[in-house]
């Protein structure tokens, strides 16, 4: 059995070009230590991760798992533009911040965690993969415990970030980091469930047979139309109008993670698929 | 110990643009690096380099679509997969430049063109490599795409590999993709990491050569007709000590080491050879001769395959998997004459002239910037 034990969310909406908001205070209270030379990427995922892991037990087994669509997308363009433009090679903590897992090491050392450390991405159902890998891992007995996290960041300026997308203009963009801790065995917590189907019928019977108006919401943000459609003319679909919240690559992860932030007791279920992938749900419990 | 059946397997490196040739190469131990001259910078820059053999230029951005095609291809075709397998094939890729290249290329030409829109990083994400094996082999899975550096394939095998474990797919395909680019080979000349020759756990070692590489494995539940080759399992933890280097002690290693021996059940007197990741440079080396020295009281035959290839970053790990794999089958342990005077103070003497790999387990090392390290076992029997 997996649960989740723990959650942060944070969703910022970056309305213009006037600059991102600094996370410096916040960081300064959350960190052990003041890294030095870290991108805004690094310090997302070390505020998110923080934050799920405060007053928390973490095990010694911990693993790290962090999705992203885009990872760190500003310090690489920053890197590009000035290799290709101006014939400048990479400053040295800048070429290291371009690998996702550099992001993975500081939230580590932050953690003081020597376990298990990966980045996967899988644009617009990141969550999804990642989130898939840690429960196999706690399924399969690799590691006990698990901090699943997204991050995504938006990059300045604007128009350039929403054009690498390919995002209608004027489009509004928001950065987050969203965690999860996920644990077996443990006291407490809300429980997850993975199914994977062959078939979307399938995922329709069981979504069937565990609905409960009122008590129970579903997402299918990242899948094929036709289904996607489907279910939301059946149960309703995303918790998150996108238009209202900003937008950016990750958006199911704040769905889990807000949900259990604000203890809402209702059952959620997010589906994911396509008839050569097959279908996936998963299941928080209420 | 479950594991899964290594079905097929493709390779394009230094030594040649298939699997066979390329393991005859190595078994000739023909070792050719070029150098790279990348101009426009304030110096010249003059980087050794292994590059793939296949005569284009270095930075055309269609050589991605043509090199990674063949490899993964030549995979699927040796796996024998139906047209079903073949749609639904779950793809894991690891890399630590993706489409980077691609993204250079194109950018550079819309400024040239001198297009005011001209936009850094105009490719994002990490799914062109999936985007490209879709479009042209009709593979439709899910993907899972690892940006761990220098052990991101292995991370990607690993995954695959619980997967099959899980029961939720019967095939999976791995592939490692590192094509040359000019963010890599500048970004680690800043770092002054860069030698002329790879030398590994010599006393003379000075640093690593890069290389390019694509590689893919088929990875299933079931044998099939290619049998030989199982991975068994494999571990991965991270090294806080540092960012850029691991822990000169080695505790790291030797944990990964341990932990891969733990889960596979097996004591390290059991294993016949291992793989060492042998970047050659003065601190990494040092690392995992460390660890490795903790964990076996006496070392089994080490292979180093980087003097080779070069270090491939994020696909070394499936590189030379398939490279180590192949010399298995074939019945030998993958030796080289890079290293002349073996380090005294590191007490690893790389093999230098193939031995016989009999049947049982082997390790293949991994270790990556951001402390990731990556430790794969394998089993080589008799179908």
């Amino acid at each position: 059995m997996i649960q989740v034990i723990s959650a942060s969310h944070y969703l910022q909406t970056v309305p213009d070009d006037t600059g991102l908001p600094t996370l410096d205070s916040t960081l300064k209270q959350l960190c052990r230590e003041p890294f030095r030379r870290i991108d805004r990427f690094i310090q997302l995922a070390l505020l998110g991760s923080a934050r799920c892991a405060a007053s928390q037990s973490l095990r010694a087994d911990c693993g790290i798992y962090l999705g992203s669509g885009l990872g760190p997308i500003g310090n690489n363009a920053v890197i590009q533009k000035r290799l290709i433009h101006d014939h400048e090679i990479p400053k040295p903590f800048n070429f290291i911040n371009t690998l996702g897992s550099a992001a993975g090491y500081y939230v580590a050392k932050n953690l003081d965690l020597q376990g298990q450390n990966l980045f996967i991405s899988r644009r617009g159902a990141s969550l999804q993969a990642v989130l898939s890998m840690a429960m196999a891992d706690l399924t399969l007995g690799v590691v006990s415990q698990a901090l699943v996290g997204v991050v995504e960041e938006v990059t300045l300026p604007l128009a350039e970030h929403r054009r690498r997308q390919g995002l209608a203009a004027g489009m509004l963009m928001a950065e987050g980091s969203d965690w999860l801790l996920l644990q077996t065995a443990g006291e407490g917590g809300r429980q997850l469930h993975l199914q994977r189907f062959a078939a979307f019928v399938e995922l329709q019977t069981v979504l069937k047979s565990a609905w409960c108006d009122g008590d129970t919401v579903c997402c299918a943000r990242s899948m094929e139309q036709p289904m996607a459609d489907t279910l939301q003319q059946d149960y309703g679909s995303s918790t998150l109008p996108a238009s209202q919240r900003g937008f950016h690559d990750s958006l199911e992860t704040v769905s889990l993670a807000e949900f259990v932030v604000e203890g809402r007791q209702k059952n959620l279920f997010l589906a994911d698929g396509d008839t050569e992938r097959g279908w996936s749900l998963f299941h928080l419990g209420a | 110990m479950s594991g899964a059946y290594i079905r097929g397997m493709g390779l394009s490196c230094a030594l040649g643009t298939d699997v066979e040739t390329c393991i005859t190469a190595m078994q000739q131990m023909q070792i050719r690096p070029v150098h790279v001259q990348l101009d426009g910078f304030d110096e010249p820059m003059r980087i050794p380099y292994y590059r793939i053999p296949d005569g284009g230029d270095l930075f055309d951005d269609s050589r991605f679509t043509r090199l990674l095609v063949p490899v993964v291809r030549a995979a699927i075709v040796q796996a024998g997969l139906s047209a079903v397998e073949l749609r639904r094939l779950p793809l894991f890729t690891g890399s630590s430049c993706f489409s980077i290249g691609s993204s250079e290329v194109q950018y550079a030409k819309a400024l040239a063109e001198g297009s005011g829109a001209a936009l850094p990083m105009p490719l994002c994400g990490y799914q062109d490599i999936g985007e490209i094996i879709r479009r042209t082999l009709g593979c439709a899975g899910d993907t899972y795409a690892y940006n761990t550096a220098c052990t991101a394939s292995a991370n990607a095998l690993l995954g695959a590999l619980r997967m099959l474990e899980m029961g939720w797919y019967r095939h999976a395909l791995v592939v490692g993709v590192e094509l040359a680019n000019l963010t890599t080979l500048t970004g680690f000349s800043g770092l002054q990491l860069v030698a002329d020759t790879i030398q590994p756990f010599d006393a003379n070692r000075k640093g690593m050569v890069f290389g390019e590489g694509i590689g893919a494995v088929v990875l299933s539940t079931h044998p099939g007709d290619v049998g030989g080759l199982r991975v068994v399992g494999g571990t991965n933890n991270c090294d806080t000590h540092s960012v850029t280097t691991a822990n000169p002690q080695g505790d790291s290693v030797a944990a990964v080491l341990s932990s891969t021996l733990e889960q596979i059940k097996l004591q390290a007197g059991q294993i016949r050879g291992i793989k060492a990741h042998a970047t050659a440079t003065p601190t990494g080396d040092t690392a995992e001769a460390a660890g490795m020295h903790q964990v076996f009281d006496s070392l089994p035959p080490v292979s180093a395959l980087k003097p080779f290839i070069g270090h491939t970053m994020g696909a070394c790990s499936i590189n030379e998997l398939v490279l180590f794999g192949g010399a298995l089958q074939k019945g030998f342990l993958p030796a080289s004459t890079a290293v002349e005077t073996p380090d005294p103070i590191l007490g690893v003497s790389p093999l230098t002239a193939p031995v016989a790999a009999p049947d049982g387990y082997y390790l293949l090392n991994h270790f990556g910037f951001g402390g990731n390290n990556t430790v794969l076992a394998v089993e080589k029997f008799t179908p």
